[in-house]
């Protein structure tokens, strides 16, 4: 009897994934086709109570004035960082969250937002730290979507309270300055760290980029540290790239995934994408997103720099 | 829509002999000036549609007929802060008074409305986006003051003084670049006032404490008061509406539409409207976000002052940002321009009248003042006092008086007449 009901169980769970389209959440390692969902494939989808669709945008406003169908809104810097210790949101606290916005194990998670999904990215990997098996981002995001013209609402929905419960965070997606990044950078552990920030605040000609207010005192970046700018992640309209093109350029830098690599850039938000790319749509086993970055590391006491344009702050 | 004043009550007297002299007879004068106003009019919209562009989406095109529905507004309903301020305190004629408090009314709705979908839950800390609700203290009371005193002093707000450019006063561009110097001073002065009472200031949200309806009762209950003041006040107020008793032709309703100033309810109620659909589509009514980032882009470019303004960006307002570019707000005060020039010069209120020295130096002098007040006070008496109050925001309530009490001790000062 028992065994029937299971067989059944699994019929009804195989019957619902064929009927709604929905990839079954696999193990890793991950590929393009299931961490990136297409416009297409999310307009068949839009009305699928198995597909949760967050955006996660920088533009205050930008949602309420029109967002994909079904889509509720998650605030980056309340709703998804802990802004009394500087630490991602606590376990308990994303559970909450998640569950509110209607989210069970089962949900596949679809995020998207402004500026190459920029923060979506990093919604993904909190989302990932905290053990939900479907996570993707949408291709191109919130500028691809509108680009197509395809349609966008102000209604705002509400759901049923989901059964999502976090797990311990996972440490294998998070890099901390003590234990993974400072061993790097004296080389007593050996990782790939990828600076993900513009050619220039590498070099350590500029402290900030401009427009960006957040500063380190010392400018550079980590001995030993490659640069590869978030932006090569993406085309021109925000879609990724090809894996093809994407493996070309990390290799030409000597990532291939065999060692463990260490994303980072300012506060670590545009080095999730980075982190998004190289772990789920490569699938490459090993990447962390230090999400202290470069505000933590440059203002840290007693830790080297590499700074090829010697800048310093506050001299002339 | 100005021809909703028409009456026809009296038509039954009339005769079919002086029925022909009434009807208006088109001059070949006003027949070109039409013609050039609709020009006007289809360039602007030939612009928005040239903006619009599916590569490259912008809200520029929207912003742009707004903007021109805003001049029109501004210019046919002569929706002037200071005329309308000076015709209560000095002619006691208090019924022009009325549109604002309507545009409020009316405005207030809409943003509930709009409020209710974006941000359902208003016990949480969050502020509607992008609303213009802003801290609440002493230097406010100061800079809507300023602002008042401003108005005065130059003959027109920041928006009067920019319709008003359209009817060809040219007094305005003294005045208007004596508020780009304003906007500079304040830049400059920021800082020091963020520090000592701006951080610390509370920002007070009505709904917050008594929901969407207990607001709109309360702005409701505000509005009725203050009318009532204002028409006990109004001793020599004009009547509501002009009495039309002619026959109704296109050509009537289309010439009283142009020649005749609209009533102060049709105004009010569609300056209502303009601003819910702006604060809706684009971002709350505002003239002087453009104007202010000019003078910040202009600020770091020759390194003059702070670099950085603590505390601005944070704030919702028509806060300036340092840009090259024409910003939406550009595109709607172009838009406020070009129709109200297209809707003065239809009615043959497109005077240009040479300045003099000395008016030319009150109108910078008073710019200057509406340039600082408008900038410390986080925007003007569209952006603060319009769409504050009508989002139910404590500062707008705080600027309406402060800039109607700075008015009335110009006015009573007579600083209008130096």
């Amino acid at each position: 009897m028992s065994i029937s009901r299971k067989v059944l169980a699994a019929a009804a769970v195989a019957a619902l994934f064929t009927s709604t389209g929905v990839v079954p959440a696999d193990a890793r390692p991950k590929n393009q086709s299931r961490a990136v969902a297409q416009p297409d494939w999310l307009e068949q989808n839009i009305d699928n109570p198995n597909v949760r669709i967050i955006e996660v945008s920088t533009e205050p406003g930008i949602y309420e004035r029109g967002h994909i169908k079904n889509s509720i809104k998650f605030v980056w810097h309340t709703d998804l960082v802990d802004t009394v210790n500087r630490d991602i949101i606590s376990q308990a606290k994303f559970t909450e969250l998640a569950q509110k916005a209607g989210i069970s194990d089962n949900t596949t998670v679809v995020l998207y937002g402004d500026k190459n999904n920029w923060f979506a990215a990093w919604g993904a990997w909190i989302f990932n730290i905290y053990g939900q098996k479907d996570v993707r981002v949408l291709d191109g995001g919130r500028v691809k979507w509108e680009k197509d013209g395809r349609a966008l609402t102000t209604a705002v929905p509400t759901f049923k309270a989901g059964n999502f419960v976090a797990n311990n965070p996972d440490k294998n997606l998070r890099a901390s300055l003590a234990k993974d990044v400072l061993p790097v950078a004296k080389k007593t552990k050996i990782a790939t760290l990828i600076d993900i920030r513009g050619a220039d605040e590498f070099s350590g000609k500029l402290f900030a980029a401009p427009g960006f207010q957040e500063l380190a005192v010392r400018a550079g970046h980590i001995p030993g540290a490659i640069n590869v700018p978030w932006g090569s992640n993406v085309n021109a309209d925000g879609t990724f790239k090809t894996v093809a093109e994407l493996k070309k350029l990390y290799a030409d830098k000597g990532v291939t995934g065999t060692d463990q690599i260490i994303t980072y850039c300012r506060i670590g938000e545009r080095s999730s994408l980075t982190w998004f790319v190289l772990s789920e749509i490569l699938g490459f086993q090993k990447v962390k997103n230090y999400d202290g970055s470069w505000t933590e590391y440059g203002n840290s006491v007693g830790v080297p720099i590499s700074n090829p344009s010697g800048t310093i702050w506050g001299a002339a | 829509m100005g021809s909703s004043v028409i009456s026809t009550s009296q038509q039954s007297e009339k005769s079919p002999e002086n029925l022909g002299a009434l009807l208006p007879v088109w001059t070949r004068a006003e027949k070109i000036r039409t013609g050039i106003s609709l020009a006007v009019i289809a360039a602007l919209l030939g612009v928005a549609f040239l903006l619009s562009s599916s590569d490259n989406p912008s809200n520029a095109p929207i912003s742009l007929l707004i903007g021109a529905s805003l001049g029109l507004l501004l210019e046919r309903g002569r929706f002037c802060f200071f005329c309308i301020f000076r015709d209560g305190i000095e002619d006691k004629n208090t019924t022009p008074f009325l549109s604002i408090l309507i545009a409020i009314a009316t405005g207030s709705i809409g943003y509930a409305v709009i409020f209710g979908q974006f941000l359902p839950d208003t016990t949480t800390d969050r502020l509607p986006p992008a609303a213009h609700i802003g801290p609440v203290s002493w230097v406010l009371v100061l800079s809507a003051f300023a602002f008042g005193i401003g108005m005065a002093l130059s003959g027109a707000c920041i928006s009067g003084h920019l319709y008003r450019l359209g009817q060809g006063y040219i007094r305005a561009i003294p005045a208007l670049f004596g508020t780009l110097i304003g906007f500079v001073l304040a830049f400059l002065s920021w800082n020091w006032l963020y520090l000592r009472a701006i951080a610390d200031a509370p920002t007070i949200w009505l709904p917050h404490y008594f929901g969407y309806s207990g607001s709109l009762i309360i702005t409701f209950l505000a509005l009725i008061a203050i009318a009532q003041f204002a028409i006990r006040k109004g001793k020599n107020s004009e009547p509501l509406r002009a009495q039309y008793t002619g026959p109704i032709s296109i050509a009537t309703s289309f010439k009283r539409a142009i020649t005749d100033r609209w009533s102060p309810i049709t105004t009010g109620l569609l300056v209502g409207v303009l601003g819910t659909i702006a604060y809706l589509r684009v971002e709350p009514l505002g003239v002087t976000r453009q104007i202010s980032t000019q003078a910040r882009t202009f600020m770091t470019d020759n390194k003059i002052g702070d670099e950085t303004l603590v505390g601005l960006d944070r704030m919702a307002g028509c806060i300036a940002v340092i840009s090259e570019a024409i910003t939406n707000n550009g595109w709607l005060i172009i838009g406020i321009v070009a129709s109200s020039f297209a809707a003065a010069f239809a009615g043959n209120r497109f005077k240009p009248a040479l300045p003099t020295v000395r008016n030319s130096a009150t109108a910078l002098l008073g710019g200057i003042l509406l340039g600082w007040g408008s900038m410390i006070s986080l925007g003007c008496t569209i952006g603060v006092l319009l769409s504050g109050t009508q989002a139910f925001a404590l500062s707008g309530w705080v600027f309406f008086a402060f800039v109607f009490l700075g008015s009335w001790v110009g006015i009573k000062t007579k600083l209008h007449k130096l």
